[in-house]
């Protein structure tokens, strides 16, 4: 839990920072693909473990995987029909046939039709996602963080010993 | 697991920002916390995992089972893909000192091969060292019955409910029918019990009898009704005025067409006066008619409720029938009643447990308000004629050898084929089990099932047969009056059945026992001898039951050769006393009702001929005005008619000649 709250203050600190665009766009991208997708399987395990060995930021892609789960959920029955669409398609058959019976594979559930449906819908989203939240997050940083440093309170807040304090505390600690 | 260090908002002045050493894209820093998760994640399958795994099992089986089960040892390697129990104990609930069963050990492996598919594949299970009734160490725990909690949310859901309903209607269905004991009649008829002092008793409460009173009420309360009616009803002076009425009516020789048109109009009112009166009469005759079918209704009710009362004295009585069914199903019951219960029993614990889609019981659950449900996705196999279907036990090799140990079995046998999905392997479930426990005296003991998905309605089958049992002490009938039973018996069964489409079952049970050594008792003397004499002459019993229909409501039928020969031993001594008690029975009732019946179907019949005939005459009367004045009015018109027409003719005449009118009537074809 303690790690959990820990990657989401970071989160929050980072989006108000200068730094690691990239990483908060890519661990909001990829929230989409978790949320969209069951936890226990296998690609769902897979974009855990890419956010957990690449510089993702974990803490967004956990509120992001929070709030799309939200989504998932209400749109199921969609998502059920996008699945049935696409694994009742006749020039798809072979194919599917051949990865259900090929190892690995099924470990996605992708013979399921909801879960078919999410991923195909998480995966056309996830790119686009990432450009929007990357344009969303340089522009908050624009607009609000920005005038918010301006600001006569954030200015006598940053002259006290108790911020300089906690500079050097994230310097030592992080 | 932090990401790169963040820039904060604003430096303080004068210090120059402090470089720092640029993070690559992979997170090495990960790699140390992640291999403790991985190591604290093996470390705890290979220590607690099975333990764990163990306690579920016990948890789980005491839940389901209602009674303490046990497990020796869990092993599990998730490297090597295998499962392993060892001793499972299951308590026997009704005897908690013993088990019901035994099992040394069950263990097989998981093909990899299936796993990386996300399907369970075993090639082989083996199922070995089966005990059966073996003596626990400590008697077992066993569930306690739940209590009836009335209107609370703790209360059993719907379908545990359901699940109960189904029992306790199977219990009592078995309590009602077979709660008199056919033999122990008999016995007491043989004895000399005599329905006269009995039937002292009874007055009052005799059915046809109370009916009769209330017929008699009834027909006293329509009697009156009918008086009424009757006066009612148009009196014969009335329908004489209009006849004279109508008399009086001009219907010939009018001289203007105004007297004419008055006779019509006057002719008229009386016929619509007469059909107002009609109309009166008929509406009482259908209402009449009505009245009358109603009594001969409670007339003929009357006939059967002195049959029900004649049937109702005799069971009362306990009035046996001397037929071999019943005497058979009467001995019988009570000897297979123990196996019915737990057949219940275990029908209803599999309606709470079998998963609602193959059972399709969330039809029945009442609507209740919840959260939304996700919604059920399908689940699609695209499965190839050589593909594994999500589980697959391709073989269960069970086997076990009696030994040192009483009571384990030399039992062989296999269970190929059990899958999720028959379809696609083309293949039943085929169980096969066979062997002997000498411990028990058991022998030759053969079962066979199988379970067909394979088409579209499903079709469960059984075959069951035991060669040989032996049998110590065993009552099948024990009343005050009678007792029966084997001191010593051996036994031999056969069973099949089917459960076609989990709803129609049908099945056929045949017992023989042999070698018997009866126990017979009865406090009279003389059905004491008499039933010595019948069973020595009988070496061998057959019992043969059968059944069946659409569950949980299922039919079953009783037979034995002990039926008959019970039946022909008795009929001497019991059969003329049968009869003389069902005719005092009869007799009684005819008594008690007959006069009295009597009485008011002849006072009921002369009410319906003398009221009928009433109505009837005033009908008639009515009738005939009506017709006579429709007679009249066409009188008058007709006689008005060939008035003018002469008249027409003679001023004709006048104006033209004699032969002018000739001549004119051929014209107009007259």
């Amino acid at each position: 839990m303690t790690l959990l709250l820990k990657q989401i203050f970071a989160f929050f600190r980072m989006l108000n920072s200068e730094t690691g665009t990239n990483q908060l766009a890519a661990g909001l991208a990829a929230g989409i693909l978790l949320g969209f997708s069951p936890i226990l399987s296998l690609q769902g395990i897979l974009v855990i473990l890419v956010c957990l060995f690449f510089r993702v930021q974990m803490g967004a892609a956990f509120l992001s995987a929070f709030f799309f789960k939200f989504v998932a959920f209400l749109f199921d029955p969609a998502m059920d029909q996008l699945g049935r669409m696409i694994l009742e398609t006749q020039s798809l058959r072979p194919i599917f046939t051949t990865l259900y019976n090929m190892p690995i594979v099924p470990l996605t559930r992708f013979n399921d039709s909801i879960v078919m449906g999410s991923g195909a819908f998480a995966l056309l989203l996830v790119i686009p996602a990432f450009f929007l939240f990357k344009k969303g997050i340089i522009k908050y940083r624009a607009t609000v963080v920005a005038r918010y440093q301006q600001s006569k309170i954030w200015k006598a807040w940053s002259g006290t010993t108790v911020y300089k304090w906690y500079l050097k505390y994230q310097d030592l600690y992080g | 697991m932090t990401d790169q260090k963040t820039t904060p908002p604003s430096q303080p002045p004068g210090k120059a920002p402090k470089a720092k050493k640029k993070k690559g894209p992979i997170r090495t820093e990960v790699v140390l916390p992640f291999a403790i998760v991985i190591l604290l994640t093996w470390a705890y399958f290979a220590f607690l995992f099975d333990g764990h795994l163990r306690k579920l099992f016990e948890y789980a089986g005491y839940e389901v089972i209602g009674a303490e089960v046990n497990v020796a040892k869990v092993e599990t390697s998730f490297i090597k893909g295998t499962f392993r129990v060892q001793g499972i104990q299951v308590t026997n609930s009704e005897r908690p000192t013993h088990n019901m069963f035994e099992i040394g050990d069950i263990r097989f492996g998981v093909l990899w091969d299936g796993l990386l598919r996300a399907k369970v594949v075993v090639e082989e299970m083996a199922v070995e060292k089966i005990l059966i009734g073996t003596t626990r160490k400590s008697p077992g725990r066993v569930k306690p019955p739940e209590p009836e909690v009335v209107e609370d949310p703790n209360a059993p859901s719907e379908l545990e409910k359901k699940a109960n309903e189904v029992k306790d209607k199977a219990l009592n269905k078995i309590e009602d029918k077979y709660e008199g004991n056919v033999l122990a009649d008999l016995a007491q008829i043989a004895g000399g019990t005599s329905a006269d002092a009995q039937l002292q008793n009874i007055e009052g409460s005799i059915e046809s009898k109370k009916h009769l009173q209330a017929l008699d009420a009834t027909y006293k309360e329509k009697q009156k009704k009918w008086d009424d009616k009757i006066k009612a009803l148009p009196k014969p002076k009335e329908i004489e005025d209009l006849g004279k009425r109508l008399s009086q009516v001009k219907t010939k020789d009018f001289k203007t067409p105004q007297e004419v048109e008055a006779s019509i109009k006057a002719i008229d009112s009386i016929v619509k006066e007469a059909d107002a009166k009609s109309k009166i009469v008929q509406s009482a005759n259908s209402e009449l008619s009505a009245d009358l079918k109603q009594l001969d209704k409670e007339v003929k009710d009357l006939d059967a409720l002195v049959k029900k009362d004649i049937a109702d004295l005799e069971k009362r009585f306990k009035i046996p029938k001397l037929d071999a069914k019943s005497i058979s199903r009467s001995i019988f019951m009570s000897y297979l009643q123990p196996y019915l219960i737990k057949f219940h029993h275990y029908k209803g614990v599999a309606i709470k447990y079998i998963p609602p889609n193959v059972m399709k019981k969330d039809k029945d659950e009442p609507d209740q308000v919840q959260p939304r449900p996700r919604a059920k996705g399908i689940v699609y196999e695209f499965g190839t004629p050589r593909g594994y279907p999500a589980v697959w036990i391709k073989k269960v090799a069970i086997s076990s050898q009696a030994g040192a140990d009483p009571q384990a079995g030399n039992v062989a046998g296999q269970i190929t084929n059990i899958t999720t999905n028959q379809a696609l392997i083309g293949l039943p479930t085929i169980a096969r089990i066979s062997g002997d426990f000498p411990g028990m005296d058991v022998f030759k003991f053969v079962s066979m099932l199988t379970i067909d998905n394979t088409k579209a309605l499903s079709k469960i089958s059984y075959d069951f047969g035991v060669g040989s049992y032996g049998i110590a002490g065993k009552d099948l009938v024990t009343t005050p009056e009678v007792k029966i039973g084997f001191n010593k018996a051996r036994g031999g069964l056969t069973s099949t059945g089917e459960l076609v489409g989990l709803k129609d079952f049908s099945f056929k049970l045949n017992n023989q026992f042999s070698q018997v050594d009866y126990n017979i008792a009865a406090q009279n003397s003389k059905v004491d001898e008499v039933l010595k004499a019948i069973f020595a002459g009988i070496p061998a019993v057959t019992l043969d039951a059968w059944g069946g229909g659409v569950l949980p409501g299922i039919s079953l039928n009783v037979n034995s050769n002990l039926g008959p020969e019970i039946a022909r031993g008795f009929e001497k001594q019991v059969q003329k006393k049968i009869d003389e008690a069902r005719k005092k029975i009869e007799a009684y009732v005819n008594e008690q009702v007959g006069k009295e019946r009597a009485r008011i179907e002849g006072e009921i019949n002369k009410f319906k001929s003398q009221i009928d005939g009433e109505v009837k005459k005033v009908q008639a009367q009515l009738d005939k005005q009506k017709s006579d004045g429709e007679a009249k009015a066409n009188l008058a018109k007709k006689d008005a008619e060939n008035k003018a027409k002469k008249q027409v003719e003679d001023q004709l005449k006048k104006s033209l000649g004699g032969k002018g009118v000739d001549d004119l009537k051929k014209k107009l074809g007259l």
